[in-house]
């Protein structure tokens, strides 16, 4: 559950729902479906915790939610990226770019691995 | 359950949208549409349909807890924008109101002073009537106490007082009380040992006697030391006082090491053991000093000595009707044991309602209803002013309306504005209340308890507050839902007769208008009962001469002149130097001018002939007078002579009786001459011979009949205590430091108490019924103002509209006499409704006012014409001056308006 995937998870989950609807507006399904396209299934969201996440990007006014009608002409919530949202993306995104360079730093360097 | 699939929400989730947006269905969308897309797409890749699906959840995970997680954070996200928009709703109408108010400066001042007065009248008379009447006395579970009277039906008085042997059965016998202590209230000289120079002014104190009871009874402690205790009260024990707090600050500065210092009271010594707490007050608030009641032996037998008041708390769980059958059950068994407690019972009265009489409360309660009635004719003002603003801004709620809100939300809007005016309108009113009650307080008669206590206080702020919101609905609902009925039946489009001028408004109106006129009609008819009832007292004969007299009361005390000779002398001396006094046309004494619903008071019995069993219980108040008080009272002398210096100790006994006891006892017979006996005729009570006798004098009050009179001369009957009346030449108040410096030279020790000129002692004997009747003058005064003001506003708002039809008449030909009267014939028919209702209403009024009257009926044809009279020339004016300024109006200018 998403309680124990820890802080680094979660905000993994905000990133990539964030870089999910910055293409567009989207529903709950369509993100988790455009997670796992784009990593070609490597990345599975975790579907329980999708909702909840999106809540709180909500309330924190990352993203805006409205009801509309989905491509099989069915009801559904669709996200909107605001601009605090993109913002905020922006800057999780440089964090986790300099952290997965000096983890991948720390990983070449030598002693190399056997 | 009606569902198979633990996922499906049940089939009523879907139809709740139809009410708003939902919460839980919203959920369930977003969840359920999330499954269907999943699902879908494991059977597009092969799976069947129940296999898709169940693979689906299955992906999902926790589907149920992590919707009902969603569901609480959704509904809480829900609450919070609603109170948001609410909120900002009610800040945007605030500052939208206030941006109105801004607007029409003329209609807010008059509605906000209207409603200033209305709430201000209402404060005031609420908050003495909760701290006179609601507010539970100063003692805890003081409704637990009851005053135990002694129910008198020798004398028909059921409020009287015990004797000893008679408390003691009660209190030893009952099962009802958990205590009952007995008491009784007197004076005292006191004068502090080692005082400093300025306070060595002997003064006077009153005090309560009691038994030692009285500590539990009213659960009352010390603020300082103890209260006395059983033992304490026996003859030679007893030399102890508790101060109250006012005394213990004025004699001692409030210095904490009072107790056991010592105080003289009455020539004799007596150590303080304790003081009170403050606003302590039993039983009222000017007792001084609380002191045991100690008698001896002797005293205690006595079953015919009645001077002791009882109070007593019932044990817990014990009703009121319970102890009320039980005491009268030990007062029937006493009645059977003892001769002397033969038609003598036991009365219960619950303190609250002892404290507070009945007349006072009926007379709070009739006020309460006047200022409410004053609110309701200032509502109905408000309204109407309402009313008529509404007409003038419906252009601006039409075109509200036009871009699109909703009338409950235009009703809301207008509501807030009213509550708003009511609110701001209170607040002045709060002012005005405050400033009023200063006045009110200081023209209250003294005897009116706990008025010391009377403040705006948060009860009364939360009171107030609620009746100012109320207010604000009452006058603001009708004009609100009037315009925006009339702004949603489209009112961009020009108003040909106006919405608020429309037929239902103008019933509105004048309907208010004759509900005006009805509350006005029972107010001034229940002021003018009032001041009929005083006029009346006013007139009543007292039978002597009230004006340049001075009275004065003095007690001396027994420690210094032990003997009545001693007394005599004492009193001779002091009349004899205050008759030489220049300006003085004369000094005499008396007991008491004036006697208490108590008086001190015994049987008699007639020498030489049978008494009727009737006439053997009829008790005579005794009074010791000088030969020469009826003479400086102005009192005519009927028959015989007054008393004379050979009245002395030495010679035959005499009395002097008034002319309601001569007819009764003596009818068609000279009593001169005649002798009776104080007492039942068993003791050793010498004959006394009648000398005299006096035309009556109502001692006990203006509305009491006049009672029985025996006087004594002061030589014979010598009492310590008693009442100086001088008459002077000049102002009677002049005097007092001269005849002060007199008694001083006789006594320097002696105080003097109770200094009032006569008509001060008049005036505050009729000072509840001035006050009640000032009160409600006022308010009958206000109410027709403001009533007079509602006619004259409405009438002219309802001519104004009319003036196309009135240029129509004109200009047809129609004098402007006959416009008048017309206007004037429709307004009156109005007020005639009214007053015929308000005539219904005042008589109902008059019934419940019924004891505050005097000598004059409920239904005083007087009274009922006079208002009439009143009320028809003051709707005709405020009619009249309308209809004639409509009458006048330019035809072709009055064509071309609108």
């Amino acid at each position: 559950m998403a309680s124990d995937t820890g802080d680094l998870l979660q905000g993994t989950l905000a990133i990539l729902i964030l870089k999910a609807l910055v293409t567009g507006p989207s529903h709950g399904y369509g993100i988790a479906r455009w997670v796992e396209s784009t990593t070609d299934d490597v990345l599975r969201i975790e579907e329980g915790s999708l909702y909840p996440a999106l809540r709180r990007l909500e309330d924190n006014g990352w993203v805006t939610s409205e009801w509309g009608l989905s491509d099989n002409n069915r009801r559904a919530r669709f996200y909107t990226i605001t601009r605090a949202g993109r913002s905020h993306l922006r800057t999780e995104a440089t964090v986790w770019f300099r952290y997965a360079g000096a983890v991948s730093q720390v990983l070449r360097s030598a002693p190399s691995l056997a | 359950m009606t569902n198979k699939s633990p996922g499906q929400p049940p089939v009523w989730r879907r139809y709740l949208r139809f009410w708003g947006s939902n919460v839980e269905a919203d959920v369930d969308d977003e969840l359920r549409f999330h499954l269907d897309m999943r699902a879908r797409d494991y059977e597009a890749r092969g799976l069947d349909f129940d296999d898709a699906r169940r693979a689906a959840v299955e992906r999902f995970g926790d589907v149920q807890g992590i919707g009902g997680a969603l569901r609480t954070h959704d509904r809480r996200r829900e609450r919070g924008r609603r109170r948001h928009e609410y909120m900002s709703d009610l800040t945007n109408d605030i500052r939208y109101g206030l941006r109105a108010f801004v607007r029409a400066p003329a209609f807010t001042t008059v509605a906000l002073l209207t409603i200033a007065l209305g709430i201000g009248a209402t404060t005031a008379i609420y908050s003495v009537v909760n701290a006179v009447i609601l507010r539970p006395l100063p003692y805890p579970e003081s409704d637990r106490l009851v005053q135990v009277w002694m129910d008198n039906r020798r004398t028909g008085l059921k409020e009287d007082l015990h004797a000893w042997p008679n408390y003691a059965d009660l209190r030893d016998q009952n099962r009802v009380f958990s205590a009952a202590a007995a008491y009784y209230t007197g004076g005292y000289n006191l004068t502090t040992a080692g005082c400093r120079e300025n306070e060595c002014e002997p003064q006077r104190v009153r005090a309560l006697v009691s038994t030692p009871d009285m500590a539990p009874v009213l659960r009352v402690t010390p603020i300082l030391g103890r209260m006395f205790i059983a033992g304490e009260d026996e003859p030679g024990r007893d030399g102890v006082v508790v101060l109250s707090n006012g005394l213990w600050t004025r004699l001692f500065a409030g210095d904490r090491n009072v107790i056991g210092r010592t105080v003289r009271l009455n020539g004799r010594e007596r150590t303080v053991i304790g003081v009170m707490p403050p606003g302590f007050a039993f039983p009222t608030r000017d007792v001084d000093i609380w002191v045991p009641l100690a008698l001896d032996a002797e005293s205690k037998q006595q079953r015919s000595s009645y001077f002791l008041w009882a109070v007593a708390r019932l044990k817990p769980g014990v009703p009121f009707e319970r102890a009320v059958a039980d005491l009268n059950a030990i007062g029937r068994r006493l009645e059977q044991q003892y001769p002397a407690d033969k038609d003598i019972g036991v009365h219960l009265v619950p303190l609250p309602e002892q404290v507070v009489g009945r007349t006072l409360r009926t007379s709070l309660w009739v006020m309460m209803a006047a200022v409410g009635a004053v609110l309701l004719i200032a509502c109905a003002n408000v309204a109407n002013l309402m009313m008529s603003r509404a007409a003038v801004r419906e252009r601006e709620i039409g075109v509200r309306v036009a871009l699109g809100a909703a009338r409950s939300r235009l009703v809301r809007q207008l509501l807030t504005e009213s509550v708003l005016l009511a609110v701001l309108g209170s607040t002045l009113g709060v002012a005005l209340a405050w400033g009023g009650l200063r006045v009110l307080t200081r023209i209250a008669p003294e005897d009116i308890p706990r008025l010391d206590q009377v403040r705006i206080d948060l009860s009364v702020l939360g009171v107030t507050l609620g009746v100012a919101v109320a207010t604000g609905l009452v006058f603001g609902l009708v004009p609100a839902m009037q315009s925006s009925r009339a702004a949603s039946g489209g009112a961009l489009r020009e108003h040909i007769r106006g919405g608020t001028g429309g037929r239902r408004a103008q019933r509105m109106r004048r309907a208010l208008v004759g509900a005006q006129v009805a509350l006005v009609v029972v107010l001034l008819t229940g002021a003018g009962l009032l001041i009929r009832s005083f006029l009346h007292l006013q007139r009543v004969d007292l039978g002597f001469r009230s004006d340049h007299l001075l009275t004065m009361r003095l007690s001396i005390p027994a420690a210094k002149y032990g003997t009545p000779q001693a007394r005599a002398t004492f009193q001779d001396a002091l009349l004899e130097r205050v008759r030489q006094m220049p300006g003085i046309q004369g000094a005499a004494l008396i007991t008491d001018i004036f006697l208490s619903s108590t008086p001190n008071s015994t049987i008699f019995r007639i020498d030489g002939r049978e008494m009727t069993p009737e006439e053997q219980n009829v008790e005579i108040p005794v009074d010791a007078t000088s030969g020469d008080y009826f003479k400086v009272m102005g009192i005519p002398l009927r028959r015989g002579r007054t008393f004379t210096a050979a009245d002395n100790r030495d010679a035959p006994q005499v009395v002097i009786i008034n002319e309601t006891m001569a007819k009764r006892f003596w009818p068609n017979e000279d009593p001169v001459g005649k002798r009776f006996r104080y007492g039942d005729g068993t003791g050793n009570a010498p004959l006394v011979t009648i000398v005299g006798v006096v035309a009556d004098m109502r001692r006990t009050g203006f509305d009491a009949p006049v009672r029985y009179e025996t006087f004594l001369p002061h030589t014979q009957y010598v009492t310590s205590y008693f009442t100086l009346v001088v008459r002077t030449a000049g102002d009677p108040l002049a005097a007092v430091p001269a005849v002060r410096a007199q008694v001083r030279s006789l006594d320097a020790e002696q105080p003097v108490f109770e200094i009032a000129s006569m008509d001060q002692l008049l005036s505050s004997m009729v000072a509840q019924r001035r006050f009640s009747m000032t009160l409600l003058g006022t308010f009958a005064v206000l109410a027709l103002v403001l009533g007079v003001v509602g006619v004259y506003g409405v009438t002219s708002y309802l001519v104004a509209q009319r003036t196309r039809e009135v240029g129509v008449r004109l200009a047809l030909g129609a004098r402007p006499a006959q416009v008048v009267r017309m206007v004037v014939r429709q307004g009156m028919v109005v007020a005639a409704i009214g007053l015929v209702v308000g005539l219904a209403g005042a008589l109902v009024a008059g019934r419940l006012m019924t004891r505050l009257l005097y000598g004059v009926s409920p239904y005083d044809i007087a009274t009922l014409v006079s208002v009439t009279t009143v009320i028809g020339v003051a709707t005709l004016v405020a009619n009249w001056l309308p209809a004639l300024r409509a009458a006048h109006v330019d035809p072709l200018s009055a064509l071309r308006s609108d």
